[in-house]
C-alpha cells in the first residue's frame, strides 16, 4: 500500500524546484571530492569511519522518529547522511571504530531530534557531536591524527601527546613533523616556545632565550614556506579526515554555488575575517602573520563551506549572514591565538549558532511601508 | 490521613527536584558521585526537618513582614550545624561538598517548604512534609548521581561496576557540567512521558 507522502514546502507556495531531499543530496555530492581525498592519505580506514558514521546517523534518526511516532521517510531525506559525514570529517583517523557511532548518535539524538528534528536544532548537530566528543574523550580526539601516506607503510606514525611532538620537531626534518601531527598543533608549540623564551628572558638566561626563539622562528618559517601551503592546498597533511585537501573542498564548494545551494555571503566573510585577523595578529608581533597559512590549515575550509553556511543555525538576512561569518571568524582566530586548542573553527561556529536568532531579529529588514516607531 | 499523605507526596507525586524542578543549584553540582549526593541529600533533610518544625513551631508568633529574615536565621543556625559537625567527622565529604553546604541556607526547596507549608501547617504535618521532600530530594540526586558516576567513571558509590577497560575510556562529559544538564534532561523527559501515559495533570 503506497500512500503518497505530501510534503509541505517554504512559502510562497509556487512550485519550488529545491527541496530539502535536492539540497542535501547535493551537499553529499559536493562532500565527496575531500572523502575521495581523505581515502588516499590516510587508507581505507577513513572511508570505514565515513560510511559507519553516515550508516549510524541514519540508523539514529529513523529510530528516534519511530519512537516520536513522525513520519520516518524524514530519516532519509539526505540531512541524517550529512551529519553523519560532516561529524566523520571532523574526526582524526586514528580513533577506534566506536567513537564515530557514539558522537553521530548523540548529535542526531540530542542535537537534532530532542529539539524537534530538521529545521529546529539550535546548532549544528555535526559540531555538537564533535564537541561531545571532544568533551568526552580528549586523549581519543587529539592523539588519532595519522600522517597521510603511513597508511600503507610499516610504520605506525601515530602521533602522540604534544611532548611527543616536541621531541620529534627537535630531531627531525621539519617537513616529517608538519605531515605527522597537525600544522597548526606545530604553530602552537611555536608560541609555546614563544613564551618559555620570555621565561628565559625574564629569567636573565639571554642566551637560552635567543636559542628557544631561533627554533620558534625556524619552525614558524618552515609552517610559512611554499612547500607546506602545496601540502595544505593538495591534503598532504595531518589532520581531521575531511579537513585536508583544500582543493578539493574546494571544488565541492563550487559545485554547490553552481547548484545555487551555497550562498556566498557566509563562507566569505567568515573567511575573510580569519584572513585579515591572521595577518594582524597571527605572528609573533602586530602585522606580520601569515593569512595564507590560517586559511588552508586546519579546519576552517571545511567548515567556512559546509558548516558555517548550514541554513538551519546561520541567519537567513543577507546583514545578519555577515555578521555571523566575521563573529565565527573573529572566534576562530582568538581561539587559535590565545585559546587553549590549537583550531577553534568548531567552536567558534557552535557559540555563533547560539546567537543566530538574536541575529536575525536584529537585522530583519524593514516591511515596506513600515514607519519606525519612537523615530 | 493527611499525614501519610504530606510524608509521600514529595516523593513523587510533588518531587521537588522532577516535578517541581527546585533546587537545580545543588543538585546539578554536586552529583558526580553517589556518595555526594548521599551526603548533601542527608545534610539537607536534617536542615529541611529541623526548619520546619521550628517555623511551623514558631508560625503564630513571626510577624509576617519579617518572615523571610526569620526563615533565615532559622536555617542558617542549623546548617551552620551540619557544616561544623560534617567538618569535624566527615572532613573528605565536607571538603568534596565545598561551598555548597552553606549554599543550603539559600536552597529555594528549604525556604520553599518553609514558606509554603510550614508557615500554615500545624507542627506534626511540617515534619512529615518536611521528610518526605528531604527524602524526594535525596532520591532524586542519588538518581542523577548513579548516571553520572556510572558512565563518568564507571563506578558506583566507588565500586568498580564496568571493569578497568571501561574507566580507562570513559563518557568523560557525564561528570562534567554538561553531562549534568543533558542528563537532567532525558529524566525530566522520561517523568513527563510516565505522567502522560498516566493520563495525570501536565
Amino acid at each position: 500500500m503506497a500512500t503518497r507522502r505530501f510534503e509541505l514546502a517554504m512559502s510562497p507556495h509556487v512550485g519550488a524546484t529545491q527541496t530539502t531531499r535536492k539540497i542535501m543530496f547535493d551537499v553529499v555530492i559536493a562532500l565527496l571530492p575531500a572523502l575521495a581525498a581523505a581515502t588516499w592519505f590516510f587508507g581505507p580506514r577513513a572511508l570505514l569511519i565515513v560510511v559507519l558514521s553516515a550508516a549510524t546517523a541514519v540508523v539514529a534518526e529513523y529510530l528516534c522518529l519511530k519512537f516520536m511516532k513522525r513520519p520516518v521517510s524524514f530519516a532519509l531525506d539526505g540531512s541524517a547522511i550529512v551529519t553523519g559525514m560532516l561529524l566523520a570529517y571532523n574526526l582524526p583517523s586514528g580513533v577506534p571504530l566506536w567513537l564515530p557511532v557514539i558522537g553521530t548518535a548523540f548529535a542526531i539524538v540530542v542535537g537534532k531530534q530532542a529539539f524537534g528534528g530538521i529545521g529546529h536544532n539550535i546548532v549544528n548537530p555535526a559540531l555538537l557531536g564533535r564537541a561531545f566528543l571532544m568533551a568526552s574523550f580528549p586523549i581519543l580526539m587529539t592523539a588519532g591524527w595519522v600522517a597521510p601516506d603511513a597508511w600503507n607503510s610499516s610504520e605506525d606514525i601515530a602521533w602522540g601527546t604534544s611532548g611527543i611532538v616536541q621531541e620529534q620537531l627537535s630531531t627531525i626534518p621539519m617537513a616529517d613533523a608538519i605531515s605527522g601531527a597537525t600544522p597548526l598543533n606545530v604553530l602552537k608549540q611555536t608560541f609555546d616556545l614563544d613564551a618559555s623564551a620570555q621565561n628565559a628572558h625574564n629569567e636573565g638566561n639571554t642566551a637560552e632565550a635567543l636559542s628557544l626563539e631561533e627554533r620558534a622562528d625556524g619552525i614558524r618559517s618552515a609552517l610559512y614556506s611554499k612547500s607546506t601551503y602545496i601540502n595544505l592546498l593538495i591534503g598532504r597533511t595531518g589532520g581531521c579526515l575531511g579537513e585536508t585537501s583544500v582543493i578539493l573542498l574546494l571544488v565541492g564548494a563550487i559545485y554547490l554555488v553552481m547548484r545555487g545551494v551555497l550562498e556566498l555571503r557566509l563562507p566569505i566573510s567568515y573567511l575573510g575575517t580569519v584572513a585579515v585577523l591572521a595577518w594582524v595578529f597571527g605572528g609573533s608581533g602586530w602585522f606580520n602573520g601569515d593569512p595564507l597559512f590560517h586559511v588552508l590549515a586546519g579546519g576552517v575550509i571545511l567548515g567556512g563551506i559546509f558548516m558555517v553556511s548550514d541554513m538551519v543555525t546561520t541567519p537567513v538576512t543577507p546583514k545578519g549572514r555577515i555578521i555571523f561569518g566575521i563573529g565565527a571568524g573573529l572566534l576562530t582566530m582568538v581561539i587559535r591565538r590565545w585559546g587553549g586548542y590549537p583550531e577553534g573553527c568548531s567552536y567558534s561556529i557552535l557559540l555563533m549558532n547560539l546567537v543566530t536568532p538574536l541575529i536575525d531579529k536584529l537585522t530583519l529588514p524593514r516591511v515596506f511601508g513600515e514607519v519606525k516607531k519612537n523615530g | 490521613m493527611s499525614l501519610i499523605k504530606d510524608l509521600t507526596k514529595g516523593i513523587y507525586r510533588e518531587n521537588p527536584v522532577f516535578r517541581l524542578v527546585l533546587g537545580m543549584c545543588p543538585f546539578l553540582a554536586v552529583t558526580t558521585s553517589v556518595e555526594n549526593a548521599l551526603g548533601m541529600g542527608a545534610a539537607a533533610t536534617f536542615v529541611l526537618i529541623c526548619s520546619n518544625f521550628l517555623v511551623s513551631l514558631f508560625r503564630n508568633i513571626i510577624p509576617s513582614k519579617v518572615r523571610i529574615p526569620c526563615y533565615i536565621v532559622i536555617i542558617a543556625t542549623f546548617v551552620t550545624l551540619v557544616d561544623m559537625v560534617m567538618n569535624a567527622y566527615l572532613p573528605d565529604l565536607h571538603r568534596s561538598l565545598g561551598i555548597f553546604i552553606p549554599l543550603i541556607v539559600v536552597n529555594c526547596i528549604i525556604l520553599g517548604r518553609a514558606e509554603g507549608f510550614a508557615n500554615r501547617n500545624p507542627v506534626l504535618n511540617s515534619i512529615a512534609d518536611a521528610v518526605g521532600m528531604g527524602i524526594g530530594f535525596t532520591l532524586a540526586m542519588v538518581i542523577l548521581a548513579s548516571f553520572r558516576e556510572l558512565l563518568g567513571n564507571g563506578t558506583l558509590l566507588n565500586i568498580n561496576v564496568l571493569g578497568s577497560a571501561y574507566q580507562n575510556q570513559p563518557l568523560l562529559i557525564a561528570i562534567l557540567a554538561p553531562g549534568a544538564f543533558i542528563l537532567l534532561s532525558f529524566i525530566l523527559g522520561f517523568f513527563n512521558i510516565l505522567e502522560k501515559r498516566k493520563g495525570g495533570r501536565q
